[in-house]
């Protein structure tokens, strides 16, 4: 570990990503994210990686995917605006199956909205925001120490199941500084490549857990790249059967490994009423919230996931099987909530405390939420 | 130390959120936690800024001002702004220029926006007479600790006038020295 020392949460992003052994950045500034791409420039080409500032956002995970297709670890950081104009190429990487982390740092939108103000409105455009039917990984950190932690593990998904990654949280945690010991050695994934002689390669043939190997261009092995259903040779197809078959195993690469990718911190849910549900900055209010409140008696808890997608709903239920209440916080106008109840199916009331005007919701916010909600009663 | 909320703000340009990292650094540099976060606008001169910093003797939950106990006010916009936030108890310490004219009993004006004038020729070290106010006022972190913590974040060019500025600050409670 590293001496202790105030660390930006965008600046614990890129030190996560080298960290992670990632070679290669490929992105276009943009607030609140911008000091991801400063960090990196600075520290890539020492660490041997290169860094191209790209023309846009399309042109800039255009970019990413090509560096992992020629075997480097690959990543962008965008805000909003950009990652509307990334979902094309999630949707590309998600078919072509080309491992990468795309960083959206979250501010008030929709359109140019509130550039550098905090919002969580992204969190559904990161689950369905590509076309088609598709996985998500999605990965939502609370402190600068986390935003690191989650970094590398969004770095090690991707490489371990071939597909794009979205690290997302919001503008507060990107730019909030804090006392952290970064480590200096982390656990590191790397994608399974094919043996080099390996004779009748099919790239997009199954290996263990569904995953195909995958090859670095230039390794020997030629193979053929497209965002077309495709054979297990990686070229397109129209039978029916094979496109159904090729959707189902990428479908399945994450949806059976749900339970191991999912992850939601609880605390002092054990006897708790009513449960905080938050996430990011939220999820930082919540737990000071919850602390507060049992101070006056009322038996509080929360549950903070740290994966978004897939959604963590099996703790969820869990907790709703408990609480008489579940407080869904979020800046946004409704969006998590929607699976919160789903999950919750009933066993508890589900009600919201949303907020979405820039700025960020705040403990006092909270413990007078629950006081409104009668606690638990 | 028990948990301490401080709002630096102003307008953009003078230095705010340099102020408040510094201050975070330098609570660091005295063995204790620290927070800070920064609030601006789209604009890169002008508009509202602000940085909260949060010191604490343990593990810091909430990472922003909730209940400020010491807001820093630089502008009127500012004072009127975030006065109603401070907590029951907490203090106020404001530019003169924008004091209120009487019945405030937590605030204390100080002549910080002259002063970096005259120590900088226009308010880019605004922030930095404002960290000396609030040093000699509230002593949050260890002296050594916020001079080192200034040396280290401004450009060497400008470190000298940055130190006398720090300094310029505290003398503006203490009174300079016979």
């Amino acid at each position: 570990m590293s001496e202790a020392r105030l660390v930006q949460g965008n600046e614990a992003c890129a030190r996560g990503a080298l960290a992670a052994g990632c070679t290669f950045y490929g992105g276009y500034p943009i607030t609140p994210s911008s000091e991801i791409a400063e960090h990196m420039v600075r520290l890539l080409p020492d660490a041997g990686g290169v860094f191209v500032q790209m023309e846009d956002e399309i042109a800039s995970l255009a970019a990413v995917i090509g560096a992992s297709l020629a075997g480097s670890k690959a990543m962008t950081a965008t805000s909003g605006p950009g990652f509307s104009l990334m979902q094309e190429h999630i949707g590309f990487a998600t078919m072509a199956e080309v491992p990468c982390v795309v960083v959206d740092v979250m501010r008030g939108g929709p359109s140019t909205g509130l550039p550098t103000s905090p919002s969580q409105g992204d969190v559904m455009q990161a689950r369905w925001g590509t076309h088609g039917d598709h996985p998500a990984i999605v990965l939502a950190p609370s402190s600068v120490g986390e935003v690191f932690d989650l970094t590398v593990r969004a770095f090690n998904l991707a490489e371990r199941f071939r597909t794009p990654v979205i690290l997302i949280y919001d503008e507060v945690i990107g730019h909030t500084r804090e006392s952290v010991r970064l480590p200096d050695q982390v656990e590191i994934i790397d994608r399974v490549r094919p043996a080099p002689d390996s004779v009748d390669f099919r790239p997009k043939a199954a290996g263990p857990n569904g995953v195909p190997p995958l090859p670095a261009f230039g390794d020997g092995h030629r193979f053929h790249v497209t965002g077309l259903s495709h054979d297990e040779r990686g070229f397109p197809t129209d039978d029916g059967a094979v496109a159904g078959a090729l959707l189902s195993r990428i479908h399945s690469k994450v949806a059976d490994h749900e339970d191991e990718i999912s992850a939601a911190e609880t605390f002092m849910l054990d006897d708790a009423e009513v449960a905080f549900f938050a996430y990011g900055i939220v999820g930082r209010s919540a737990r000071e919230a919850v602390l507060r409140v049992r101070e006056a008696g009322i038996k509080a808890g929360l549950i903070r996931p740290t994966t978004l997608w897939p959604f963590p709903g099996r703790q969820v239920a869990v907790a709703a099987k408990q609480v008489d209440k579940v407080i869904v916080a979020e800046m946004n106008l409704g969006q998590l909530i929607g699976e919160v109840e789903r999950a919750a199916a009933g066993q508890a009331e589900v009600v919201g405390h949303l907020r979405a005007d820039g700025e960020p919701i705040t403990p006092s916010e909270l413990v007078g939420a629950v006081t409104a909600a009668g606690g638990g009663n | 130390m028990s948990r301490n909320e401080i709002r630096i703000a102003g307008a953009g340009g003078q230095g705010v959120v340099t102020a408040g990292r510094i201050l975070a650094e330098a609570a660091i540099l005295s063995g204790s936690n620290a927070t800070h976060n920064q609030v601006y606008g789209p604009q890169s001169r002008g508009g509202a800024s602000r940085s909260d910093v949060v010191i604490a003797g343990d593990e810091i939950g909430f990472p922003l001002a909730d209940d400020i106990d010491l807001l820093v006010a630089l502008s009127g916009e500012a004072f009127a702004r975030y006065r109603p936030e401070v907590a029951a108890g907490g203090r106020v310490i404001v530019d003169s220029r924008c004091a209120p004219e009487a019945g405030d009993e937590v605030t204390s004006d100080f002549a910080v926006v002259d002063t970096a004038r005259a120590v900088s020729g226009g308010q880019l070290v605004t922030g930095v007479v404002a960290l000396g106010v609030l040093q000699a006022y509230a002593g949050l972190v260890d002296a050594d600790a916020l001079s080192d913590a200034v040396a280290r974040r401004v450009p060497a060019k400008h470190r000298e006038m940055n130190l006398e500025a720090l300094r310029a600050g505290m003398e503006l409670v203490n009174g300079a020295p016979a």
